[in-house]
């Protein structure tokens, strides 16, 4: 199971990853790219009627959640569909493989899907002998890889063209090229052949929609559509909050997550899935099974981070993020990288596991101003930063220094005399306190600003 | 919109998504055109159940009945829409929509009748009842996965022709 208890030190994450060349030159060529092909595609759009459209509409879904969740259960169902509901990452993960393990399903080929990584699904499927592959090319490498995805739209971003190479050339036994045309070759004509022996699929899904129990997938490269449609078997795994009420949404929502994601007016593939193969029809799969997974979303949803819950994973947030841009996803030690995936994890984890990503952020504001939902990020975080002072998770020696300024700003005798008495204590503090982290910032003035400009 | 400007939006906005646009006037500029874009191609797949579709003639020997061993779909598709440059294809038309993921080179004939403004309109006239798979086709299939170099054709079609006809 990925879903370690041991606290996430980002700290010491985020430092390897800034000495890794080859991480930051591939980051910064990355985001600048999604940044600026984002930019492109809103220009000249009614954008923020379309934000405040979608934020209104994830709003009402989360506001009767479990109404238009049992509504999209007992749609799915009518259109043939077997719905389930997990509280957990273990009953999730049972369901699943208890669904393959009585159909004799070994073989699987998987699209892309976040709380599957959330849940350690692979993993878990793996070892209990079943064959689990990726078919989307960025998460394929990463498994290849043996790592997590750093990004959420492209999960081998932090990788170039000569490691994919040589991995390739190490795992799949090919001739090594860099050639990137080639490399895209290797990997299609690996996976065809798992497509095509494939006993079930495992997709995630973008959305759900309540009022006809609709699954709606986006790919770029076309592994959804065959996953969904290839194997007789296809379960997907999603998240509670993946509901929007009426596919008369859906427009909103198109036009919002590929433009936010990379740009595009649309992805190239769309698929909206209505439960199973009907009389007369020769696409969809014999059976579908829909897990969705709640895995502490209910109680994120009673508390006042509900919020974040409106999150469509569009990673918008992760590439403008200043501190996202230069560590990448993998130092976060979570799934779910960046400002929301800060927030997410926190939530979901619990402040013990999380509380050193709440460092990963400035509060500069970049990603709700980007964020096509609304989520109010840099709001969340302070909730979250109060709330890791308040359990206790800051160090010592910041809690006491924090007392001490919190005195010192009620009683201006105090804060007069802190000033005076800072001039002295500096070398102290530079030497030992600070450990040579002061060393670029110029000593107290004899004469404070407040007297010089009085 | 009057008809004319929408298609024009369409056909701009397919080119936009990276696809080719081609227009047609009667069933012989349609045969012409596909047999155009099918030359040369060692197997085609074509459902031929629409009227469209039963019209083109495309070569016996190059025909294949499964669409796994063919390197081009041809098929009338559902709809197209002018917002986005979109094809849509239904299952309900009880063809398989696999067809036109699998094979290398996709040809989308596109009705000028059924191309919508925008999504909402497409939406309307779809109703709240929809098939067991709807699928957009925007362009051919991409990827930006290895050093965010865009790359087509990594799992679907590498080339998409829609004709409006």
């Amino acid at each position: 199971m990925k879903h370690v208890h041991t606290p996430i030190n980002f700290r010491e994450n985020a430092i390897t990853a800034l000495q890794d060349k080859a991480l930051r030159k591939a980051l910064r060529k990355a985001m600048d790219l999604f940044i600026m092909a984002r930019a492109v595609g809103v220009s000249g759009t009614p954008l923020e009627t379309w934000r405040e459209k979608a934020s209104a509409i994830r709003m009402r879904v989360l506001d009767d959640l479990p109404a238009y969740l049992d509504t999209f259960s007992a749609n799915a169902t009518k259109a043939g569909a077997v719905v389930y509901r997990a509280k957990d990452a273990q009953t999730a993960n049972d369901i699943v493989f208890n669904i393959l393990k009585d159909r004799g399903a070994r073989r699987i080929v998987k699209s892309k899907s976040m709380v599957t990584e959330e849940i350690g699904l692979n993993e878990y499927l793996l070892s209990r002998d079943m064959s689990v592959v990726e078919t989307d090319l960025g998460e394929y490498i990463v498994q290849l890889a043996g790592e997590p995805p750093s990004h959420i739209l492209g999960p081998a971003l932090h990788k170039d063209r000569q490691q994919i190479g040589r991995l390739f050339q190490q795992k799949l036994g090919v001739r090594y090229t860099e050639d990137v045309s080639e490399l895209i070759k290797i990997a299609r004509n690996e996976l065809r052949t798992e497509f095509f022996r494939a006993d079930a699929g495992i997709s995630g899904a973008n959305f759900a929609v309540s009022d006809s129990g609709s699954l709606v997938i986006f790919t770029n490269e076309g592994n959804g559509r065959m996953v969904t449609t290839l194997p007789p078997l296809h379960v997907a795994v999603l998240s509670i909050e993946k509901m929007i009420p009426s596919l008369s949404d859906l427009p909103t929502f198109i036009r919002l997550l590929p433009r936010s994601a990379s740009g595009q007016t649309l992805s190239s593939y769309m698929s909206v899935i209505t439960g199973t193969r009907k009389l007369g029809e020769l696409t969809g799969a014999k059976e579908l099974h829909i897990v969705l997974v709640d895995n502490g979303r209910f109680k994120i949803l009673a508390g006042e981070c509900r919020e974040i819950l409106k999150c469509i994973r569009c990673s918008a947030c992760l590439n403008i993020c200043p501190v996202y841009r230069v560590v990448g996803g993998h130092a976060y030690g979570s799934t779910y990288p960046g400002p929301m995936g800060v927030v997410l994890t926190t939530l979901l984890n619990g402040m013990d596991e999380a509380h050193s990503l709440l460092d990963a952020t400035t509060l500069c504001g970049a990603c709700a101003e980007v964020c096509p939902v609304q989520v109010p990020l840099p709001k969340l975080l302070s909730t979250l930063r109060e709330k890791r002072v308040i359990d206790g998770f800051t160090p010592a020696g910041e809690r006491a220094a924090m007392s001490v300024l919190a005195l010192a700003m009620k009683v201006p005798a105090v804060f007069n005399l802190g000033q005076i008495a800072l001039r002295f204590v500096w070398p102290l503090l530079q030497g030992t306190v600070a450990n040579g982290r002061f060393s670029g910032i110029d000593p107290p003035a004899k004469k404070n600003f407040r007297r010089r400009v009085s | 919109m009057i008809k004319d400007d929408l298609v024009e939006l369409f056909c701009s906005n397919v080119v936009r998504a990276g696809a080719r646009a081609k227009r047609v006037t009667d069933t012989d500029g349609l045969r012409d055109t596909v047999s155009e874009l099918v030359r040369g191609a060692g197997s085609v797949y074509c459902p031929c159940v629409t009227e469209m579709e039963k019209v083109l003639t495309i070569s016996p020997q190059t025909l294949v009945a499964d669409y796994l061993k063919a390197e081009t779909t041809v098929e009338e598709v559902a709809a197209g829409i002018a917002e986005t440059g979109t094809v849509v294809c239904l299952s309900s038309s009880g063809k398989a929509l696999q067809a036109g993921v699998v094979t290398s080179h996709h040809v989308a004939i596109v009705s000028r009748e059924r191309i919508f403004a925008d999504l909402d309109e497409f939406f309307a006239w779809m109703g709240g009842l929809p098939p067991t798979n709807i699928t957009f086709i925007t362009g051919p299939s991409r990827t930006g996965d290895i050093e965010q170099t865009l790359s087509v054709g990594v799992h679907g079609p590498g080339r998409l022709d829609v004709i409006i006809c």
